[in-house]
This record gives C-alpha cells, sequence and structure tokens, in this order.
C-alpha cells in the first residue's frame, strides 16, 4: 500500500509516478514516487501568495493517509475553519458559513485554491497514471549543485492537464528538485522549484516549494512544511464527510 | 352618377392650388404616419433583428444534453459529424455554418497592451467561409479584415476591443482546456474589428477559425453548435421540426432562436403600449391636419353649394358630388401619401438613421454604431391609404349637411 | 402697424368664427401634441438617471481612489470606511441621502454545480429612504439585519428554480483574497424596475456581506443622492475636499455624469429623444403651415375686396399676419394648456413602454412617467406662434399682389 504525505498530494500529482517495469525513464520515476510515501502523516504549514495586491500569508495544518486521502484544515485567520478534504475520488470544501459541503467537481476542479497558483485539480492527481504518460530520459543535468536526471513526459491521453512536462531528478536521492508543465506546443503553463529539504526516516522531502503560474502576471506561491510526523496514528472518521462538517 | 363624378372631377382640376393643398395636407401625415410607423417597428424588429443575426441565427442544432450544460460550455458534449448534417441540410435548401463555442482566460501581454491582464471570455471558433451564410458580420467590418481558413488570428468585438485597449497587430494569447481537459495556450493575432449593433456581443466577441481552434482543442471535427439561417418569412416552427425530422435522432436537438432567446431578452408579448402612445398623437395630428384642410375648403365652397340648389339640383345629388370631390382629393392625398411613404419607407429601411454620426465628435468612450431602421409595414399603408380617403370623405360629409340644411338665400350670400 | 389694423384683425377673427376656430384648433392640436412628446421624453430621462442614482451610482459615488484602476480584477479589498464617511456627509447640507453598498460577483453552488451572480450588501434601513426597496419586494420580506438571509431577483430565482425558503450556498473572493462561502436563506424575490437587475442580482445585509467577504466593516463604496437635482459635480468635489481635510484619505468622488459608460448612456438617448421630438415638430409645423396657408388662400374674394377698397400690398400683410399671430395665440395657449392637462393626468399613471425599449440598452424601466418640462412648453408656445405668424407671410404677400379684380373673381 502506497502512503503519501501532503507534500506529494500536492506536489506529485503535479509530476505523477508511472509504475511500469521496463525503461529507465520510468524506473526513476517510480523511485521518485517511492520516495516521498510515508504511511500517516502530520504537518503544518504555511502557503505564502503573491500576486499584483501583495504576498498574502495562510497557515494550515494537514493529515494524510494512504494514497488519496488527506485534509487540510486552514488557521491563519482569513480562512479560519475552512477544510479541504480530499477522498478516493472526490474532493470536498468545508466553509464555517456555510450549511453544505461543496463538492469540487468538473470544471470547477480547475479554480485556483484560495487565489494561489496551485488549483484544486493539481490536489486531486496522484492515480494511476501509467497509462497517461510516456517518459523519456533525455539526460543528465546539474541543478543547484546536484547532479539530476532529466526526465520528459508526454501524455499518451487528452484527459491529464498538462500534456508535456519536463523533471529534474536528484540522481542519489530521487527528490523532485524542479518541475515544468508545458502545453503540446511547448508553451509553459507551470513551474515547480524545490527550495529546501529536510531529511526524515532517511528520506529526502520538500519542505519549501514554489510554483509559479506562467499564465498569470507575477505571481507566486511558496509552500512551507515543517513539525512533519510520520506513521502516526491517526483516526479513521478523520477522512470522512462528517467529521468535515465539525 | 356619371354626371356627379364628372363634376367632381371637373371641380378638383379647375381648383387645383386648392386641391393639391388639402391633398398636400393628407399626403404629409400620411407619409408621416407610415414613417414613424416604420421606425418603431423596426426598433422593435430590431433587437430580436439583433439576436438573429448576431447570436442565435434562426435556429440551432445542439447536442441533446448541450442545453442544460450550457453555462460550463462543455466540448465532449458535441456534433460528431457536423459536415455531413450540413451538407444534408444544403440538399434541402438551408443555410448553415457550424462553431465551436469555449471559454478560456484572455491573457494580454505588456509589450503590446502596456499592462499584463487576465479576464475570462467567451471564444467563437467559425467557418471562416460558411458562417457568413447564416450570420450577418459581413456588414460589422471596422477595421481590418476577416478571419481565413488556417488563420493564427482572432476578431474582436469593437467594445471589446476598447476595453482592453487593443489594436490591429496585437498579439493576445488564449489559455482554454481543450477536448478531454488538457491545457491549451494559443497565440494569436488580432487581424480584425468588428463594430457590431448587438450590444452584448459587440461587448464580448473573439471569433477565430475554427480549423484553428479544432486543432489546439483536440476536436477532431466536432463542433458544438450548427446555427440555422431560415428566411424571414418562414414558420420558425415548423421549419424546426422539418428539420429535426431531417436528423432523425441521432442524439441531436433543434432549436428555434425563440426558445434560446428566452436567455438573452426577455421578450415580451406585444403590448405595444408606449409605441401606440406615439402612433396615436402621430395620427391625431395627422386626422386634424386632414379635417381641418377638408372642412375648410368645404365651407369656402358654400356659396357654391347655394347656387347648385337654386339650379334645382337634389340635396342627395349635391351630397353624393360633393362626397365624391373630397373622396377624390382623398385619394391623391392618399396615393401621394403613400407614394412618399413607401420613397421614405425605402430608404429608412435600407439605410437607417444613423445617429451615431450626430456625436462622433464627442469624445465618447464607447462609438456606437447607432442606427434606427425602419420596417417595412403594408399593413400600416393599407390602413394609411384608405384612412386618407375615409376621412376626407367622412369629414366632408358635416358641414356639407350643414349647408343644406341653410336655406338658400343664406348659402348664398355665406363668406 | 395702426391701431386700425389691429382691431380689423381681431375683427375679422371674431366674425368668421368658423374658420378661425378650425384653424385655431389645428395648431392647437399640433402644439398639444408636441407638448405632450416633450413631457413623454422628460418622463423617460427622468426615470433613466432615476434608475442610474438609485440603483447604479448613485447621485455621487464615494470609492477607494484605487478601485477603478483595478476594477477589472474585482479588487474587494479597496474599501471605503462607510461609517466614517456616512458621519461626515451628515454635515454636508447638500446631501438628501445616502447608502453604503458592495457589489462582488460570486458563484451560487446549487446541486453541485456552480451559477455566477452578482451579489449586493445593502443596509435595509437605510436602503428604504434611497429607493423603493417596498413598492420592488414581489413576495416575502426583506432580510434582517444579522441574519444570513437574502432577496434575489425574481428572473434569476426563476432561472435557478429557487423559491423563497430555499437555502443558497454562495461563494466569492474575499478582501482577504481567499476564498469564503456562505448559505443564505431566500426571504423574499424583488423586481426592480430594471430588468436586469433582477436576472442577475441578489441582495443580503451588508453587515453579512461584510463578515463574509472579511471586510472588516468596511465597504466597498457610498453611494448618495443630492438635494438639487444638477449639482452633482460641483458636490462631489466638496465632499472629496472635506473626506480629505477630516480623514486624511485620498477618496474618488464623483457625480454620475462622470462616471464612464453612465454619462454615454445618457447621451445617446438624449439623441434618439431629438430625432422623436424633431419628427413631431415637422408634422406640428406642417399642421400648422397648411391650415395658415388654406385660410388665406380661403380668402381670395376678401383680399380683393380689401384691395378695390384700397388696402394693398404691406398693409394687407401685416393684417394676415396680426390674424395669424393672434389665431395662433389663443389656438397654442389651448392647445398647451391640454397638453398640460394630460400630461399630468399621465403622470399620474404612467405610460407602459416595456413593448417600445426592448431593443434598447437604455437602462429604462417599463413604466414611464411623462415630466412637465416648463421651459420645454414655453418654447413650444412661442414657436407655434411664429411658425403660424410667419406662415402667413408667403401666401399673403401671393396674395396681395394679384389685382383686385382677379381676386374677386376668385370663387
Amino acid at each position: 500500500m502506497k502512503n503519501k504525505t501532503i507534500t506529494i498530494l500536492i506536489l506529485l500529482s503535479l509530476f505523477i509516478p508511472v509504475t511500469a517495469f521496463s525503461i529507465t525513464g520510468e524506473e526513476i520515476i517510480r523511485r521518485a514516487d517511492d520516495m516521498q510515501v510515508f504511511e500517516t502523516s502530520e504537518a503544518s504549514g504555511e502557503f505564502q501568495i503573491k500576486d499584483r495586491f501583495g504576498v498574502k500569508v495562510s497557515t494550515f495544518n494537514s493529515w494524510s493517509r494512504g494514497t488519496n486521502e488527506s485534509l487540510i484544515e486552514f488557521t491563519s485567520r482569513a480562512e479560519r475553519g475552512q477544510k479541504v478534504l480530499r477522498t478516493e475520488d472526490e474532493l470536498y470544501l468545508f466553509y464555517p458559513d456555510a450549511e453544505e459541503l461543496i463538492r469540487m467537481q468538473g470544471s470547477m476542479l480547475r479554480q485556483s485554491m484560495l487565489g494561489s497558483d496551485i488549483s484544486y485539480e493539481d490536489m486531486t492527481g496522484g492515480k494511476d497514471r501509467i497509462s497517461q504518460y510516456d517518459v523519456i530520459l533525455e539526460g543528465e543535468e546539474s541543478f543547484k549543485g546536484k547532479d539530476c536526471y532529466v526526465l520528459v513526459m508526454t501524455a499518451k491521453v487528452r484527459t491529464v492537464p498538462y500534456p508535456k512536462e519536463k523533471l529534474w531528478i536528484d540522481k542519489e536521492t530521487f527528490l523532485v528538485w524542479k518541475a515544468e508543465y508545458y502545453t503540446k506546443s511547448d508553451r509553459l503553463l507551470k513551474e515547480m522549484e524545490t527550495l529546501d529539504t529536510q531529511i526524515i526516516n532517511g528520506r529526502t522531502i520538500a519542505v519549501e516549494t514554489r510554483i509559479v503560474d506562467k499564465m498569470k502576471t507575477d505571481t507566486e506561491t511558496i509552500m512551507f512544511l515543517s513539525d512533519i510526523k510520520i506513521n502516526i496514528p491517526i483516526h479513521n472518521s478523520m477522512f470522512s464527510l462528517e467529521e468535515l462538517s465539525w | 352618377m356619371k354626371f356627379l363624378i364628372s363634376l367632381a372631377f371637373k371641380n378638383l382640376t379647375r381648383y387645383k392650388r386648392r386641391t393639391l393643398i388639402t391633398a398636400g395636407a393628407i399626403a404629409f401625415g400620411l407619409m408621416m404616419y407610415i414613417f414613424v410607423d416604420s421606425l418603431l417597428l423596426g426598433i422593435e424588429i430590431e433587437s430580436v433583428r439583433n439576436l438573429k443575426w448576431f447570436e442565435t441565427a434562426s435556429a440551432r442544432i445542439l447536442n441533446d444534453d448541450y442545453w442544460e450544460n450550457r453555462f460550463q460550455r462543455p466540448l465532449d458534449i458535441n456534433i460528431a459529424d457536423p459536415d455531413s448534417i450540413m451538407s444534408k441540410l444544403d440538399d434541402n435548401g438551408i443555410s448553415s455554418t457550424k462553431r465551436v463555442e469555449f471559454s478560456g482566460d484572455l491573457i494580454l501581454n505588456s509589450t503590446d497592451f502596456g499592462e499584463d491582464g487576465n479576464m475570462s471570455v467567451l471564444v467563437t471558433a467559425v467557418d471562416t467561409e460558411r458562417d457568413f451564410d447564416v450570420f450577418k458580420f459581413d456588414t460589422t467590418l471596422q477595421e481590418g479584415r476577416f478571419l481565413e481558413a488556417d488563420d493564427d488570428a482572432v476578431i474582436l468585438g469593437s467594445w471589446l476591443a476598447e476595453d482592453i485597449g487593443a489594436e490591429l497587430g496585437y498579439w493576445i494569447t488564449i489559455v482554454t482546456r481543450g477536448n478531454g481537459g488538457f491545457y491549451e495556450a494559443m497565440d494569436l493575432e488580432i487581424v480584425g474589428i468588428v463594430n457590431c449593433p448587438n450590444p452584448n456581443v459587440n461587448r464580448t466577441l473573439i471569433m477565430m477559425p475554427i480549423d484553428v481552434a479544432d486543432e489546439y482543442l483536440a476536436m477532431e471535427g466536432a463542433a458544438t453548435e450548427i446555427s440555422i439561417k431560415l428566411p424571414e418569412s418562414a414558420d420558425i416552427d415548423a421549419e424546426v421540426i422539418r428539420i429535426q425530422g431531417l436528423l432523425n435522432g441521432d442524439g441531436l436537438t433543434v432549436m428555434s432562436w425563440k426558445s434560446m432567446a428566452a436567455d438573452y431578452l426577455a421578450i415580451a408579448e406585444a403590448k405595444r403600449g408606449g409605441t401606440g402612445m406615439i402612433l396615436f398623437l402621430i395620427f391625431l395630428i395627422a386626422a386634424v391636419g386632414i379635417s381641418n384642410t377638408m372642412l375648410m375648403a368645404i365651407f369656402e365652397r358654400i356659396r357654391e353649394l347655394g347656387m347648385m340648389r337654386s339650379l334645382g339640383m337634389s340635396d342627395k345629388k349635391i351630397r353624393i358630388a360633393f362626397m365624391i370631390e373630397a373622396a377624390g382629393i382623398g385619394l391623391i392625398g392618399s396615393i401621394m401619401g403613400v407614394f412618399l411613404g413607401l420613397i421614405v419607407n425605402f430608404f429608412v429601411v435600407k439605410y437607417g438613421i444613423n445617429y451615431g454620426d450626430m456625436y462622433r465628435d464627442m469624445d465618447i468612450g464607447y462609438r456606437v454604431q447607432a442606427i434606427i431602421r425602419g420596417a417595412w409595414n403594408f399593413k400600416t399603408m393599407g390602413i394609411a391609404f384608405f384612412a386618407g380617403i375615409f376621412i376626407s370623405t367622412l369629414v366632408a360629409f358635416f358641414p356639407t349637411k350643414r349647408a343644406l340644411k341653410m336655406d338658400i338665400p343664406s348659402c348664398l350670400r355665406h363668406q | 402697424m395702426t391701431i386700425k389694423l389691429v382691431n380689423t384683425a381681431l375683427r375679422n377673427i371674431s366674425r368668421n368664427k368658423r374658420r378661425s376656430i378650425l384653424s385655431g384648433v389645428a395648431i392647437g392640436v399640433a402644439a398639444m401634441a408636441i407638448v405632450m412628446m416633450f413631457s413623454l421624453i422628460a418622463g423617460m430621462q427622468a426615470d433613466m438617471e432615476s434608475n442610474l442614482k438609485s440603483y447604479y451610482t448613485g447621485g455621487i459615488r464615494i470609492r477607494n481612489e484605487n478601485y477603478e484602476k483595478y476594477e477589472r480584477f474585482n479588487p474587494v479589498h479597496l474599501t471605503v470606511e462607510a461609517n466614517t464617511i456616512e458621519k461626515i456627509l451628515d454635515t454636508i447640507e447638500e446631501v438628501d441621502t445616502y447608502v453604503p453598498r458592495t457589489s462582488f460577483p460570486s458563484n451560487l453552488y446549487i446541486e453541485g454545480t456552480n451559477f455566477g451572480a452578482m451579489g449586493v450588501g445593502a443596509d435595509f434601513e437605510k436602503e428604504a429612504n434611497f429607493i423603493d426597496l417596498a413598492g420592488s419586494l414581489k413576495k416575502g420580506r426583506l432580510p434582517e439585519k444579522g441574519k444570513n438571509e437574502m432577496i434575489m431577483g425574481a428572473i434569476l430565482a426563476r432561472d435557478l428554480k429557487l423559491k423563497i425558503g430555499d437555502k443558497v450556498t454562495v461563494m466569492s473572493t474575499t478582501a482577504a483574497r481567499g476564498t469564503n462561502a456562505i448559505t443564505l436563506k431566500i426571504v423574499g424575490l424583488f423586481a426592480f424596475p430594471v430588468g436586469a437587475l433582477n436576472a442577475k442580482y441578489f441582495w443580503a445585509p451588508i453587515d453579512r456581506i461584510s463578515y463574509f467577504l472579511r471586510m472588516n466593516d468596511a465597504t466597498q463604496e457610498v453611494i448618495l443622492k443630492v438635494k438639487e437635482d444638477g449639482t452633482e459635480t460641483a458636490t462631489a468635489i466638496k465632499i472629496k475636499e472635506i473626506l480629505k481635510k477630516e480623514t486624511s484619505v485620498n477618496y474618488d468622488v464623483r457625480a454620475f455624469t462622470d462616471i464612464s459608460g453612465t454619462y454615454e448612456m445618457i447621451e445617446m438617448a438624449n439623441t434618439a429623444y431629438m430625432i422623436m421630438a424633431f419628427i413631431f415638430f415637422l408634422l406640428g409645423s406642417t399642421v400648422i403651415i397648411n391650415t395658415t396657408m388654406m385660410v388665406i388662400f380661403e380668402r381670395m374674394r376678401e383680399i380683393g375686396t380689401l384691395g378695390a377698397l384700397g388696402m394693398h400690398g404691406k398693409e394687407l400683410v401685416r393684417l394676415f399676419f396680426l390674424e395669424g399671430m393672434f389665431i395662433s395665440i389663443i389656438g397654442t395657449f389651448i392647445g398647451v394648456l391640454a397638453g398640460i392637462g394630460f400630461t399630468i393626468l399621465l403622470g399620474k399613471t404612467g405610460i407602459d413602454m416595456t413593448e417600445a425599449m426592448q431593443g434598447m440598452d437604455f437602462e429604462i424601466s417599463g413604466m414611464v412617467y411623462p415630466k412637465l418640462s416648463i421651459g420645454k412648453t414655453v418654447f413650444v408656445f412661442f414657436y407655434s406662434v411664429i411658425i403660424a405668424s410667419l406662415a402667413t407671410l408667403l401666401p399673403s404677400r401671393k396674395a396681395s399682389k394679384i389685382q383686385p379684380v382677379e381676386a374677386l373673381r376668385y370663387v
């Protein structure tokens, strides 16, 4: 059973591990994927969201379990009490002043979360992508002083948001240092870069990540993680809808 | 009877000036009535026309499920093989064109636009050859040129262009999702700006060639709609049923502009409240003008009437003679009036009154193509024609009757 | 012009009552129609202005200085301190009434899908003095302060298949540039005179909206009406200065005519009206001219007689001129009075213009109340008199040139 932290949820959904057994490229992805996976996790964090009006900070707590389940609860004043729940197939939003849960689906997922450079869609990835991308190992490059594999992933189907992705993966730690997301015709849509890491249980995890939506002007979102706890016991009902309403 | 008619006729020609002035009054009044009615009708028709020429067309073929999901503008709920349907329609003499409508984000780059921007837009991808068969954009080009197949280009509505400060030659980027959900970004050059009388369209129109959109969006030849043009005189509902029959199932629905228009305009049942008032006032003035002139013409001739009586003509014959004459004047006036009305109508229907020119010099943000067009209303012309004759004759009745009541010497002395 | 001529003119008029009445009536009717047309137009103009001032921009609008620059990006966070502003407005005598408002685009989450709608946060107590809220509320009641309630445009409710008692979740971007959602219960449906408002808008208590949008008791704008129409521009300047002095904040204070979009609409409407008025004028004038000319031609024999008695040329022309003038004065006077009378009458009941206004994007309501304009009425009066008098000149000059003998034969 694959386990992932909330980091993976957001980040890796952007560059999905493809688990196939043949070529080196896919093998690399697989190992990068494995590196970031835990049974359960808990963390605190904050988003620093910058747009034309300035920088906004939103703090949160997060929990995750398994491949697909995660919960974010916002703690900053402006968003206090808001929650985002992700389960196997769905994404739900909870707002304290709303009397119902908002189920994000279809084109609603394309909205950005909190006005950041991350969309809800980016958060719901992480499912089986074997059949969705072709992976090619293009070569090797040094990035920020680290030796990296450079991989290019091309979508095989039309249903994934990013038709093309380019990844820089550390040869030693299999951490994804940088990722670029393109359209079919190589138009840069989004960029992700790992700014700082931490070693937990022998694995290197990104604790400071920057994401930039290249289609918007002058924006950037930096995500920080702290107080990361791995494989702690988590309530069964934590990722249920009922729990969400509390 | 023949005598009376020839008498009337002779009178008419003998007093040409009087006849002409009276007929002129009738003619002018009727012409104005026809003119104003034409304008008012034209305005009423304009909104419908704007809708049909630039937004809904006469009817539209959609995938069965499209209409209820139309706000989301889904690309996957589409018409898979629009070309074969269009050729079937061609065989039946119906003009049609295919379109793909999708929503996206318009990105302005600072090199051209001075400031970066990002706004939600609706893009219409058109068949560059067939679109003019159904929609009337061909008369609206303000600057630049129309689209051609394979152009990485767009045409904007002029209000939209002004809003964002766009000019010919600028490049814009549209970021959207293709058929399936994948991101796509299209760089397109602004090659034309249209000034469309439909303000809704003018405010939001972004048009691009359908073959280019097809490639970017991976539509594989599918379209989100087929728009149809039917002749003005066609029975829309009957045609919709007929076309639906041609499609025989296939998961497609035909909608008339009326069923689609409820969304755009709340078109109330024709009550003609305010317009009735305006027309009534005009009719009143015209009627008064006619009556007035007629009355004076008759009263002027009471002496003559007295003379006829003293010569032995019967009251009835005199009355008829005068009425025929009055009807004659009315006829001349009506003919002139309707004739003038036709001419004026022709100009106002074809060219309209362009009041946009009036304030072209004023520094207004929106340069509106403000043209009021008239409309042909033969019913009104018919009414006007008969009204002219009827009123004249009717009005002649009263003074004649009064004169016939007087004794003959008073008639003769009448001044 | 001798007194004798005047007396002769008056005598002629009274002696031939039938003829005088006929031409007088024609002139009067034309004048009346023109007066009524102008009143109708004035009513429409007043109506449009009133709608703009009540529902959109107010007579004067006070906003954050930077709001317009970023308007495209929905800058919810660019607010004004309504409480402070309102206290200051209370001290300015030109100000009549004011209300705080916050308009925001939002998504209504209904059965799993989003529908776009515009929300307005309003202080319903204050709005009662500002707009005809009670009259516009078609069903239900107004929301109570502090409650999560809303009233919705009747057409919007119909389109979304909602009714009173239904709850709707509203999602929007907040002043903190995040998102928030709140559930509001529909307690009433409204139908403002401007159709567009009823198809896209819902209104909710401004304190709840402020909270929902994290605005900290600030609002997006304060709009106000002035006591005297037409003084908006000057008053706006005054308000801006006073606000700057008292609060050290530079606000964007503008009269409605200075707000882009509204002025152009008013101008466009005015031009349309000018055309309508012109048509009426033309028709009315023609009737007047025609009538007057007929009168002259009808009196050829009389002209001949007068000529035989020694009155020629100029005197004749003057005589007819005077007659024309007197008749038209009386006729126009009565006509104008009748026009005024009808206008006042219709001004109370109103005219239903919904049909005529269909294609126009003029923000005019369905019901229009003709409004009397003293200036225009006086203008019509003088114009008609002048036209009628002048209209006598051409035919009378022609007639006066004819030899008496010929004229006498002109029977």
